[in-house]
């Protein structure tokens, strides 16, 4: 049944997911593995609601890749901006079979940043209810925030700490958060390891921290939870 | 939290998942011989006993505290030695470590009814009292659970018992009647959320917090009778996202017409638009006095009611009902993996006819007064060692004497 046919008095649900994947060269035996997930998430998330009695109204995806400022600025990151799945599915099916594993450099990665731009990012603000999910998959620590800030490329309004990108997170009540408390969930696939572990699954509210093996990656990576984590919240 | 942590003395021994839950993880634990369910909350983070003064901490220790006080006040109210009590799953620990808070209840061993509907009609009545009394003393006590549905039911046979009983578990979400969370913080499910509820979150001015009261469980309630009597919840027009939208348009919801002429009119009350129009737990209790009440019966065919105008034939797209099938929300849930294992999926049922709606009832029966607070709770000291896993600050929150009883049933 179409939206349109749809009686309009129905609660309406809107769900926006960021993907941050690390696509540095230590990801290269688990990428497949998480763009083949991510490439059947919209299906599987249907499936899933379906089978609770539940639909979605309007769901966005947007991905971020990240690597290492301080190995090669000019891949640091690459993004999209926020796809109404399924009309733009095509557009996030080239991005993410585009992704290619490479690169890194030393041991930590950019992480933070690509966390920082997802916690930014455009949110839906309509609708009746709304799911502002950041799912973030890793197998490395990640560089401080402002390591190299002095890079050309380096993205602008990039908070210059952890402290300071965990307001920005915000908690109830907060004066200085940027997403909305209610809608926001954080699903880590990150080792435990700092920052990962801990400060952020310990001090940040509303995360899941399901943690890999250090440098072994994400073998068991499951999409499941980020579904479980949208379909029993709706 | 991963498997074989160590958490406030409970050790896990199952891997840490959010499976049929959306603001926690859970577990299986083991302390001391007996096994237990363990919750980490999501919120609220508690800030640790040396960070800095600072305005942000300054909040976040307000909001600890009175995250805190809510789960006392309500874990207070609810007596499990009170009627009915006992099929209330109540936490037994609760304390935070680190930043993070933990519940504990006992481990309630689910799998011995796999259909509910299958059940002849005086165990099914039985079922139902069990819920109903669990129901019953929270709203005795003004309290709204505020996410019924299912999931949050635990049925159970023990050895030797005759009937399965009913046992009611997360209150984590429960208000005090007619003063909710704000629209954008209450909890609930969008298949067995009350007409009410959905219009709050809507917030389109009919529906404040004062009509959000013990009547939003009642609706729920209604749904899952209808559920654990043949095996589906109440069908609607597919132009619905769910019951609750259905009733807000109008709509009469498509009951089973197997179900007895007492049952139809208790479930058309207890589905009713109007919260005032449903009856409250002491009228539920009371339909229930006869086993034949929950029986099905076969109707002749000739009897159907033609379809309503509003009605559209259902899209053939992959995925949905077929017509004259059970819609998708006609099954309750999907494959589960949590600590709840009743299966109510069943084959779709004819669709026949509906009786009229008998008219409303009156709200049956009156609150009590709130239970008797329970005694003054008691520190129970941690008894299993500390493990590396273990992080030095972990406070108890007192809830007085709330371990499993023995035989609690």
């Amino acid at each position: 049944m179409s939206n349109n046919e749809q009686y309009q008095g129905n609660l309406q649900y809107a769900v926006d997911i960021v993907l941050c994947i690390d696509a540095t060269g230590s990801m290269y035996p688990v990428l497949d593995n998480v763009k083949s997930s991510a490439l059947q998430f919209h299906d599987r998330l249907n499936d899933v609601m379906a089978k609770k009695g539940k639909a979605i109204s309007q769901l966005r995806l947007k991905v971020i890749a990240f690597r290492d400022f301080g190995d090669d600025p000019s891949n640091a990151i690459e993004q999209t901006g926020f796809l109404r799945l399924p009309s733009q599915s095509g557009d996030f099916e080239d991005f993410v079979r585009g992704i290619d594993a490479g690169g890194g450099g030393d041991y930590p990665e950019s992480g933070l940043e690509a966390l920082a731009l997802a916690i930014n990012s455009p949110w839906e603000t309509g609708l009746d209810r709304r799911r502002h999910v950041i799912v973030m998959f890793t197998d490395a620590p990640a560089h401080p925030l402002g390591t190299h800030s002095s890079v050309p490329s380096y993205p602008a309004a990039i908070p210059s700490s952890l402290d300071d990108l965990f307001e920005q997170w915000g908690y109830a009540r907060s004066q200085t958060a940027v997403m909305e408390q209610s809608a926001k969930r954080l699903v880590l696939f990150a080792p435990d390891q700092a920052p990962w572990s801990d400060p952020i699954a310990e001090e940040w509210d509303l995360t899941l921290h399901f943690a890999s093996k250090a440098g072994q990656g994400l073998e068991e990576f499951e999409m499941d939870e980020i579904i479980e984590t949208i379909a029993n919240s709706l | 939290m991963k498997k074989g942590d160590v958490i406030g003395g409970y050790r896990l021994i199952s891997e840490p998942t959010n499976a049929n839950g959306g603001k926690c993880m859970w577990a299986f634990a083991e302390k001391d011989g007996d096994q237990y369910f363990i919750k980490r909350f999501l919120e609220p983070k508690r800030p640790r006993d040396d960070a800095a003064d600072s305005p942000s901490v300054r909040i976040r220790r307000q909001l600890s505290q009175e995250f805190e006080d809510r789960h006392r006040t309500i874990m207070k109210r609810l007596r499990p030695d009170a009627r009915g009590g006992g099929n209330l799953v109540l936490a037994t620990d609760f304390f935070h470590q680190g930043s993070t808070y933990y519940k504990v209840t006992e481990r309630i061993d689910t799998s011995s009814l796999e259909k509910p509907q299958a059940l002849e009609p005086r165990h099914k009545m039985v079922l139902l009292k069990t819920l109903g009394n669990s129901l019953k003393q929270l709203h005795d006590i003004e309290i709204v659970h505020g996410d019924l549905k299912p999931l949050n039911v635990l049925v159970q046979k023990r050895d030797g018992a005759a009937f399965h009983t009913a046992k009611l578990i997360d209150f984590d979400d429960s208000y005090v009647s007619g003063s909710p969370p704000e629209p954008d913080d209450i909890a609930g499910d969008s298949v067995y959320g009350a007409p009410e509820w959905r219009r709050y979150m809507q917030r389109d001015g009919s529906a404040g917090p004062e009509h959000l009261t013990c009547a939003v469980d009642v609706f729920a309630l209604g749904l899952m009778t209808h559920v654990y009597l043949t095996g589906e919840l109440p069908h609607h027009d597919k132009r619905y996202g769910s019951p609750a939208d259905a009733v807000n348009a109008g709509e009469h919801l498509d009951l089973d017409t197997r179900l007895s002429d007492e049952m139809l009119g208790l479930l058309r009350s207890m589905t009713a638009r109007a919260p005032g129009g449903r009856p409250r737990m002491d009228g539920f209790l009371k339909a229930l006095s006869d086993p034949k009440v929950c029986a099905l019966q076969h109707r002749r065919p000739s009897t159907a009611k033609p379809k309503s105008p509003s009605a559209k034939p259902a899209s053939a797209k992959p995925g949905s009902a077929k017509p004259g099938s059970a819609p998708d929300t006609a099954k309750p849930s999907g494959p589960r993996t949590s600590r709840i294992k009743t299966n109510l999926a069943s084959t779709p049922r004819p669709r026949t006819a509906t009786p009229p709606p008998e008219p409303t009832r009156p709200a049956a029966g009156e609150a009590k007064p709130a239970a008797k607070p329970a005694a003054p709770p008691t520190a129970p000291a941690p008894s299993a060692p500390d493990t590396a896993a273990e992080r030095p600050s972990r406070v108890r929150i007192n809830l007085g004497d709330r371990r499993p009883r023995p035989g609690s049933s």
